[in-house]
């Protein structure tokens, strides 16, 4: 797997391996059920402790990247990736309906509150 | 798999009390200047000297009663030990077969290949890098759980130090296994080891793991009024510099994030011994 550790970043190289895999994951570069390599393979690659690699894999099993099953390995979780964004989607629209719902409690009209979305999306 | 516990040697002058532990699975770093104390604790784990109190333990039961079999499961590597000059390579295989019931003849032949290490030339006259390689290979190749090596790195290149630590990471990559390592080459123990204990004067001023210490340890470096001015809560030690102060921190992430002015640095593991051990509380 091709993984760039910067070892003079602040960045905690958890951090690192967690961001990369999950951009190779969203861009499609691992694909669902691809097994990642074993944590002290990874670990021998990078040189880095087998520690960090295992917290990074905790990290993406939490998130819903990756599925870990005792004894196999660790697999790419994309089915999950859809549900995930799903999930977020829903987030969003519900945080977008209180908004619209406090606009017409204070007055607001529809076409202000549009404009206000405008200007705040444009940021 | 080793746990020492409150081991003390007492020598004129020096002091060891030194309790650690190395858990399967993991790569157990050991680091500490010249004299700390580092070959001390191997000598005692290995039963070279007496000690004067506490308790070791591999594998679960006290040294006193490791018998052959287990210490077939170990594998060494002192800094001051070595094979017979006048031997081969190749008169070691039987010697190495009969010591160890285990011994992989087969890959102990093909890593001597790979490594180029000729197998009928007199070990008095490989190079230093060679003659360490070949005890780590020894150390590798008969089957054992728990490797411990003293400094093994010391006195090599630095291509030799690499090819050396991804021998180990290759032998970490089974289940079962553990390591104890010392060196006071830190980039070493960084790029391999899961924790760290460092040792000075004899004693275990720090432990932590790898990641823990690279990701949130961290050396400001601020002026006098600058100095004044911090909050001490999260400083371990401080050390008079030219421009002011170094100090020490285990929460890099709250000065990076209170003190945006202040100059930050992650910090090396041996410029986080430097100041462990130069500097004051």
């Amino acid at each position: 797997m091709k993984l760039i550790i910067n070892h003079s970043s602040m960045q905690p190289i958890y951090e690192q391996i967690v961001e990369q895999i999950k951009n190779k994951v969203m861009h499609g570069e691992l694909k669902e059920d691809t097994m990642l390599p074993s944590v002290r393979t990874l670990a021998k690659e990078l040189k880095v402790s087998a520690l960090t690699v295992k917290k990074s894999y905790d990290v993406l099993e939490e998130e819903g990247f990756v599925n870990t099953v005792h004894g196999k390995g660790s697999f790419v979780a994309f089915a999950n990736q859809g549900l995930l964004l799903e999930e977020k989607k829903k987030e969003v629209e519900a945080d977008l309906e209180k908004a619209i719902r406090k606009g017409r409690s204070c007055g607001l009209t529809d076409p202000e509150i549009r404009t206000l979305f405008e200007i705040i999306l444009e940021d | 798999m080793l746990r020492l516990n409150k081991v003390k040697k007492n020598y004129k002058g020096f002091q060891l009390d030194c309790t650690l532990e190395v858990q399967e699975g993991c790569v157990t770093g050991l680091i500490g200047k010249n004299g700390a104390g580092k070959s001390t604790t191997f000598k005692a784990i290995l039963g070279l000297l007496h000690t004067d109190g506490g308790s070791i333990e591999i594998f679960g039961k006290p040294i006193t009663k490791i018998g052959v079999r287990e210490k077939e499961d170990i594998g060494v590597v002192m800094s001051d030990s070595g094979f017979s000059g006048y031997l081969t390579v190749q008169d070691l295989i039987p010697m190495l077969r009969n010591m160890y019931p285990r011994f992989q003849e087969a890959e102990f032949l093909r890593e001597c290949n790979e490594q180029k290490l000729p197998l009928n030339k007199k070990i008095k006259e490989f190079s230093t890098g060679m003659k360490r390689r070949l005890q780590v290979l020894a150390a590798l190749t008969h089957g054992a759980k728990l490797l411990l090596l003293d400094e093994p790195t010391a006195g090599l290149d630095v291509i030799a130090r690499d090819e050396l630590l991804d021998m180990l990471r290759t032998y970490m990559e089974q289940d079962g296994r553990a390591i104890l390592v010392s060196s006071h080459i830190s980039s070493d123990l960084e790029g391999l080891c899961d924790d760290i204990y460092m040792i000075d004067n004899g004693k275990i001023v720090l432990y932590e793991e790898t990641d823990v210490l690279l990701d949130t340890y961290g050396v400001l470096k601020v002026t006098k009024e600058q100095y004044e001015k911090l909050d001490h809560a999260h400083i371990l030690r401080h050390k008079k510099e030219e421009f002011g102060y170094s100090c020490l921190t285990d929460q890099r992430q709250f000065y990076q994030e209170n003190y945006p002015e202040i100059a930050i640095e992650k910090g090396t593991i041996d410029e986080l011994i430097m100041i462990m051990i130069r500097g004051e509380r």
